[in-house]
């Protein structure tokens, strides 16, 4: 379970990106967050494996306090919290399978791993992983010779090596066309189904409809909505999105 | 009307400026004339002189022919009927003498036939004995020929029915042509710069890489420390950078003594080390952080993160650069001879200071074809690199 309290973020410039933030997720939700770009989506995921620091505020995952865990707690705590980015963050350079093991580095011995020598075990878990996502056969290829679709895949795969109890994806389809958002957020859905408690922030009001179990909506770094996919008709959605909700429900057509 | 006015003062403002501003540079040029005192009436009084030295150093000294000795000799029987007669050849290089036989102290003319035009020939006698008796060195003339009377001393007379003979050692042009010595030397010192440069660039490229990462922003300024270092470093590097290698140079001769490469060594590593550093730690700060986010996020340690997300975007940039660097070095360490850094710069200079003007264009030649041919090196494999 995830209980975040008060949180605020305020960056350094003075942009307060979220305001007094509280909610609880329970698990093997599939929480969806929506909100305006710039509404606070990223920020809000970061803070949760402290990718970015809070300003105030707590965040307890299973009662451990991930606000005030040391650097080294901190890793143990993100080890088992996947992460899937818009951007897929790849590293380009490298090949499928050495993307796809960085994955394991927090459970990979530090020097061995710093040698690229990985154990038998953790190349099969790679492997499968790949299989998983349907691409086992891009294994030894760059990274960057993948499309967006098979590039997101890896990052999937990449987030399963780390056996993941808590999936965040920051807009993990906004790169993709709307058929391979499908395929990829099918993926999230089954991964849900097998307990993984997954938050995801999404732009498009027919994907929230589709895979989220609760919505938590953003305006302005202030949480404006908590409820259910379908408490979210028309209104509500413009609420949420402001005098543009009608152009992104077009482009989410 | 007031419009008019601001608008004219303005004018007369900016042509004040330029006035004031052309007297300056007038001023400044002067001044540098006055300190400088270019003499360019000597640099067309000496045109004769820099022909001649033009001449030397575009003919630079590269082959030696090794020459080929001929002999060729006649026997002479001393007194007559003491010994046979040669057979008289008719053709080839031969050597004949008349009368075919002589008594002590007569004179006979010796002619040299078909030995090549203008060769040098030294005429000696060949003792029965197999000792050898110096007669004179001379010059054949355009037809290949020569002709000389020599005179007929008790010492050459036949002994056991061996008579002496007249041989004629002729130094035939046109051998094989093999490397001038100061060809020899240019290559050796060559090697001497090239090796110089590639240790003194994998030297400081093992220096340049850590201090690259302290003095990259995204690396190191994070918090109070992490900016105090990334500060320190980076004045470091351009505190040395900002000292020409020629006088880093000369401060290591002075230390550990001209004309060592080791000087050379010393002066270039630290100018790679600063150069490299800067360089190097522009290119940490472009990565892409995407991936070290995400890498982050998996619960990678900080030393993970650089080997799994920094390093393999950094890599083809490194070597790059690297490679760059020593071509680099090398010209650098010609010059950095002059000081007292060894090398192919030493060899320059001091053939320069002995007014040997064609070796010195033996080493300016080798200069220009490895500069030239590890720039194309470093080319191509840069290119393969992206
Ligand atoms: N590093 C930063 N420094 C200062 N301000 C920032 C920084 N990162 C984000 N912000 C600001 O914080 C606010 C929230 O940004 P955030 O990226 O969390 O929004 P978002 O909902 O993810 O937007 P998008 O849909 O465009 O990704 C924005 O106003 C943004 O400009
Ligand atoms: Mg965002």
């Amino acid at each position: 379970m995830l209980r975040v309290e008060h949180l605020t973020k305020v960056y350094p410039n003075g942009t307060v990106a979220l305001r007094d933030i509280s909610f609880e997720v329970s698990d093997g939700e599939f929480l969806v967050v929506i909100g305006l770009s710039g509404s606070g989506k990223s920020t809000l995921l970061r803070c949760i494996n402290r990718l970015i620091e809070p300003t105030s505020g707590k965040i307890y995952w299973n009662d451990i306090d991930i606000t005030n865990a040391s650097p080294s707690e901190v890793r143990r705590i993100r080890r088992q919290i996947g992460m899937i980015f818009q951007q897929f963050n790849l590293v380009k350079r490298s090949s499928v399978l050495t993307n796809v093991l960085s994955g394991r580095l927090g459970y990979a011995n530090p020097w061995l791993s710093l040698l690229g020598v990985w154990p038998a075990e953790d190349r099969q878990k790679a492997l499968r992983a790949l299989e998983r996502v349907g691409i086992a056969d891009k294994a030894n290829q760059r990274a960057d010779t993948l499309s967006g679709g098979q590039q997101q895949r890896v990052g999937i795969a990449r987030a399963l090596m780390q056996d993941p109890r808590l999936l965040l994806a920051d807009e993990p389809v906004a790169s993709l066309d709307p058929v391979l958002a499908h395929s990829i957020l099918q993926y999230l859905e089954q991964l849900n189904k097998e307990g993984v408690t997954i938050i995801c922030s999404l732009h498009f009001l027919d994907l929230v409809h589709r895979y989220a179990t609760r919505v938590i909506g953003l305006k302005d770094g202030v949480k404006v909505f908590d409820g259910l996919p379908t408490e979210i008709d028309r209104a509500r959605f413009k609420e949420i999105y402001g005098e543009e909700a009608q152009e992104v429900r077009a482009a989410s057509l | 009307m007031m419009m008019k006015n601001a608008d004219h003062l303005m004018r007369l403002r900016r042509v004040f400026t330029q006035v004031i501003g052309i007297v300056v540079i007038a001023l400044a040029l002067y001044a540098s004339v006055q300190v400088t005192q270019p003499d360019f009436v000597k640099l067309v009084i000496a045109a004769p002189k820099a022909r001649q030295v033009l001449r030397e150093l575009l003919a630079p000294d590269l082959f030696t022919r090794e020459s080929e000795v001929m002999t060729v000799g006649v026997a002479l029987p001393v007194p007559c009927d003491s010994a046979p007669e040669d057979q008289k050849a008719i053709t080839g290089p031969r050597l004949e003498v008349a009368p075919g036989c002589a008594a002590e102290r007569e004179t006979v003319l010796v002619r040299g036939r078909e030995l090549g035009k203008g060769v040098p020939v030294a005429l000696r006698w060949r003792l029965p004995d197999g000792n050898t008796l110096g007669i004179q060195r001379l010059v054949t003339d355009a037809k290949g020929n020569f002709e000389v009377r020599v005179q007929v001393r008790p010492i050459v007379a036949t002994k056991g029915g061996q008579p002496a003979r007249i041989e004629a050692e002729v130094t035939l042009p046109g051998g094989r042509l093999a490397p001038s010595q100061a060809l020899r030397d240019v290559i050796d010192a060559m090697f001497v710069t090239v090796f110089m440069a590639l240790l003194a660039t994998t030297l400081g490229t093992f220096l340049a890489v850590p201090l690259s990462f302290l003095a990259a922003s995204n690396i190191t300024r994070r918090g109070r420390l992490g900016a105090l270092v990334y500060y320190l470093v980076r004045t470091f590097l351009n505190l040395i950078r900002s000292y020409e290698p020629l006088v880093m140079a000369t401060i290591f001769a002075l230390i550990v003594g001209f004309g060592s490469p080791f000087a050379g060594i010393l002066a270039l590593v630290v100018v790679t080390t600063a150069s490299l550093g800067k360089m190097f730690s522009e290119s940490i700060e472009s990565i892409d952080t995407g991936p070290i986010e995400a890498i982050s996020a998996t619960g990678a340690n900080r030393a993970q993160v650089i080997m799994y997300g920094v390093v393999p975007q950094i890599l083809p940039d490194f070597l790059s650069f690297t490679i760059y660097h020593w071509d680099i070095n090398v010209r650098i360490s010609t010059i950095i001879g002059f000081v007292g850094g060894g090398g192919i710069g030493d060899y320059l200079s001091k053939r320069i200071n002995a007014f040997e003007y064609s070796k010195a264009g033996t080493a300016l030649l080798a200069i220009i074809l490895v500069v030239w041919a590890l720039d194309f090196l470093s080319a191509q494999i840069r290119k393969k690199l992206v």
